[in-house]
């Protein structure tokens, strides 16, 4: 462990600002940097002891724009804040302001006998998952909390509809639970439009509709988040058929940006993998993002009698810069308050 | 046979050969310099450093005539020729001799010998006495040779009647007249000497300009005050014919117009250039490529030639001892593998002639900037104008600087007047750092001070200059 930090340590050595917080720069960088629109962070120094000279800034202008980071976000220190449009879903990098430096990929190869792995190269998913959720676990104050809901109000509702619907044509729908939880999330963001945010450096954005992301594993690994649009106006069965309708296009990759794009929070579900309880990391730029368990069922307590209920956890990861902590609490207490009476998502 | 084996040998004791030596033991590399006449090469001998010596004589000779203005009174001011080249020579012998300390405190084994390739690691070598002398190995090879005055086809110093810098620097008498060819640094800082000490001084240039290399204005105005001195000065002129007199040398005079124009003159100075020393070396058989009298090098001052590099006068202009130095130093660090090493900026180099009045300059002229491309910012302050200048009774001079108009990026300084060679250093610093005008116009130049000028022409470039 020792020997990993010193790594660690010994790989953040002579980069520049990457331990001390100052930009070792020359004034003339500075300014052509700022003229042309280059974000200095994300630049290598080769000057002495890793200094950022004018031949740096030139060189990272004339690199093409897949080059780097400095090239898909510029921070224009005078230029405030017109929103970027930063879309999830599309091959974002993180800001180069990510202070942390990690090992490379020498030093951990190092750690390992050569015959004891082999090496999977990233495709485009795996690479924006990593830059995603490393930015977001960075620059995103997370906090967590929990809650238990009854589902057997939810479930006899569920078993009821599905029973009276159609089995073919168009008006047909098999509701699942997680149908109900999208809808549920949907007026809970409704009912306290406080949370229903996006954190922006120029300021807080309110979003008026309920745009609720979900999470779909994809087969082989990854997964994609298509996007609910309007989730508080649909019906459950137009949620529903949505959803079916998403996630096998998400499964074959053939969602269009427009349908990944966008929301304040997520819905990840890993209650078919008998998880109880889990944290789950905000996909940028949401705000928060509900992680949901599986549903059992367990004793509990009411009206001081001992009873059998079904019980599902959630956990809402929330962003601190836009939902604090009483908020947070009231998003998830008119979920769960939506979730077990589900009558009242009807009004 | 087993050879003396270093891992780096240097061919030149110069400026730019001891001081790569030096940077390599502090590199850790076991070092050798192999030099054939004197350690400290040309500059320290016989080039920069004598002549400064010869050039402070004639300074003060020339500042003790004008004391009555200072409110002295001085009576038979008078000079000793003899002295004066002494006093030069002993100057020279003090420094060479520290050279020699250098080496001995670094451990650096000093062969005095002329050395040769005799392979991609082996340097041959022959004693001064002509004696073939055991070869030494060693891994990398930089030839550090230096350059020699170049002559023309029927101007050949003769070392009597024309002469070189060499003899130049150790005049026997004074002659009467004095014809200068060629007008860069080496030239006019004869021309300043031998005029101060009241010889009839003739300049020839072949462009249309004296001190072609810097900035049209300092030429001109450099031209205006040698006139006041006295010297005769023609430009765009050639040397056509030289042949012995009675009482010197005859001279015929072509101009660019086509007339011709005789003069007489005692002795002759020929400072029309440099040629590198490539001969006898064994280069072409090793694979080192020679280009015009210079040693062909990428930026990090490799020949074609694996393990061979070269560096200095003898890979070309400019012919200066610290753009040497300096070369020496990148060279070994390269080679020892340093980081963070760049190539040389020669934008950098800052240029001094040592005339009355001094010329300094650093980076590039102002018609090389917009002939490169840049919108220009152009400030200027006198000599006159400056507290301290007035003080000094030095009101001749001007301090120049060009800065790119768009990103205040300061692109050259080009300055005459009273000890501007000291004061160019201050414009190189925050050249290197990379400086823009807003540095330059927040620092605090103390007053009063001749550097106060460099402050006010930074601020008149952007309009700004207070005291004018």
């Amino acid at each position: 462990m020792s020997r990993i930090a010193e790594q660690i340590l010994r790989n953040g050595d002579g980069r520049n600002a990457k331990k001390t917080g100052r930009l070792f720069i020359s004034p003339l960088a500075r300014r052509v940097a700022r003229d042309r629109g280059i974000d200095l962070a994300a630049l290598e120094g080769s000057g002495p002891h890793g200094r950022i000279v004018v031949a740096d800034v030139e060189r990272a202008a004339s690199e093409p724009l897949t080059a780097g980071p400095e090239a898909e976000i510029s921070q224009a220190p005078d230029t405030v804040a017109e929103p970027e449009p930063v879309m999830m879903g599309e091959l974002m990098h993180a800001p180069a302001a990510v202070p942390v430096q990690g090992l490379s990929d020498k030093q951990i190869l190092a750690l390992y006998e050569p015959s004891s792995y082999e090496v999977v190269p990233h495709d485009t998913m795996r690479r924006f998952i990593a830059d995603r959720l490393t930015l977001a676990k960075q620059t995103i104050p997370h906090f967590y909390l929990n809650i238990e809901c009854e589902l057997d109000a939810l479930l006899a509702a569920r078993e009821r509809l599905n029973g009276m619907a159609p089995q073919e044509g168009p008006r047909a729908f098999k509701l699942s639970v997680n149908d109900f939880i999208v809808k549920a999330m949907a007026m809970a963001l409704q009912t306290v439009p406080a949370a229903n945010a996006i954190w922006t450096d120029g300021g807080i954005l309110r979003y008026r509709p309920s745009d609720i992301a979900v999470a779909v594993a994809l087969e082989g690994g990854g997964l994609h988040t298509p996007v609910i649009r309007d989730a508080e106006v649909k019906s459950l069965s137009e949620i529903s058929n949505e959803m079916r309708d998403l996630a096998a296009r998400a499964r074959s990759k053939r969602l269009a940006p427009h349908e990944y794009q966008g929301g304040t929070t997520s819905i990840s579900n890993l209650g078919m993998y008998g998880i109880d309880s889990f944290e789950a990391v905000i996909n940028p730029p949401q705000s928060s993002i509900l992680a949901v368990g599986r549903a059992e069922k367990k004793p509990i307590v009411k009206d001081d009698a001992i009873k059998i209920a079904t019980m599902m956890g959630a956990t809402l990861s929330c962003d601190h810069r836009v939902i604090d902590g009483a908020l947070g609490a009231q998003l998830l207490a008119a979920f769960k308050a939506y979730l077990e009476d589900p009558v009242t998502m009807l009004v | 046979m087993s050879d003396a084996e270093f891992d780096l040998v240097v061919i030149g004791g110069g400026p730019g050969g001891y001081v790569a030596a030096i940077r390599a033991t502090q590199l850790g590399m076991r070092t050798a310099v192999v030099e054939r006449e004197h350690l400290g090469g040309i500059c320290l001998n016989w080039g920069c450093v004598p002549t400064k010596a010869l050039l402070r004589t004639s300074e003060l000779y020339r500042q003790i005539a004008e004391a009555e203005v200072f409110g002295l009174r001085v009576e038979g001011l008078g000079f000793d020729l003899d002295r004066i080249v002494e006093r030069s020579r002993a100057v020279a012998e003090k420094l060479a001799n520290g050279v020699a300390f250098l080496m001995k405190k670094n451990k650096i084994a000093v062969f005095d010998a002329t050395g040769r390739l005799e392979g991609p690691d082996r340097v041959g070598l022959t004693g001064t006495d002509g004696a073939i002398l055991p070869p030494i190995a060693a891994e990398h090879i930089v030839i550090a040779t230096g350059a020699r005055a170049r002559s023309l086809p029927g101007l050949e110093p003769d070392g009597i009647r024309i002469w070189t810098y060499k003899e130049a620097m150790v005049p026997a008498n004074l002659p009467r007249s004095l014809l200068v060819i060629g007008s860069g640094a080496i030239g006019i800082e004869f021309a300043s000497f031998y005029r101060a000490l009241g010889v009839d001084v003739t300049v020839v240039e072949v462009l249309d300009r004296i001190l072609p290399a810097e900035d049209e204005e300092i030429s001109k105005l450099a031209r205006k005050a040698f006139t006041r001195q006295g010297m005769t000065i023609h430009t765009g002129a050639t040397v056509e014919q030289l042949r012995n007199t009675d009482t010197g040398v005859g001279a015929r005079l072509r101009t660019t117009g086509g007339a011709a124009l005789d003069i007489e003159a005692g002795r002759v100075i020929l400072a029309v250039g440099i040629t590198g020393n490539v001969e006898g070396l064994g280069l072409e058989e090793h694979g080192v490529q020679v280009e015009r009298g210079h040693i062909v090098v990428d930026e990090w001052y490799r020949t074609g030639a694996p393990g061979i590099y070269a560096i200095g006068d003898v890979v070309g202009p400019p012919w200066l001892a610290h753009k040497a130095m300096h070369e020496g130093v990148l060279c070994v660090e390269k080679i020892a593998g340093v980081e963070g090493v760049h190539p040389l900026d020669k934008t950098g180099i800052p240029g001094c002639t040592y005339c009355t009045p001094q010329i300094a300059s650093l980076g590039l002229t102002e018609r090389a900037a917009r002939e490169a491309g840049y919108e220009l910012r152009v400030g200027r302050y006198p000599y006159a104008a400056n507290g301290k200048a007035i003080a000094l009774g030095e009101t001749d001079g001007l301090v120049k600087t060009v800065f790119d108009a768009n990103t205040g990026a300061l692109l050259g300084a080009h300055m005459i007047g009273a000890e501007v060679t000291e004061l160019i250093q201050g414009f190189a610093i925050g050249k290197t750092l990379e400086t823009t005008e807003a540095e330059l116009i927040a620092t605090i130049f103390p007053h009063p001070t001749l550097s106060e000028m460099m402050h006010e022409s930074v601020l008149d470039a952007f309009g700004r200059a207070l005291h004018i």
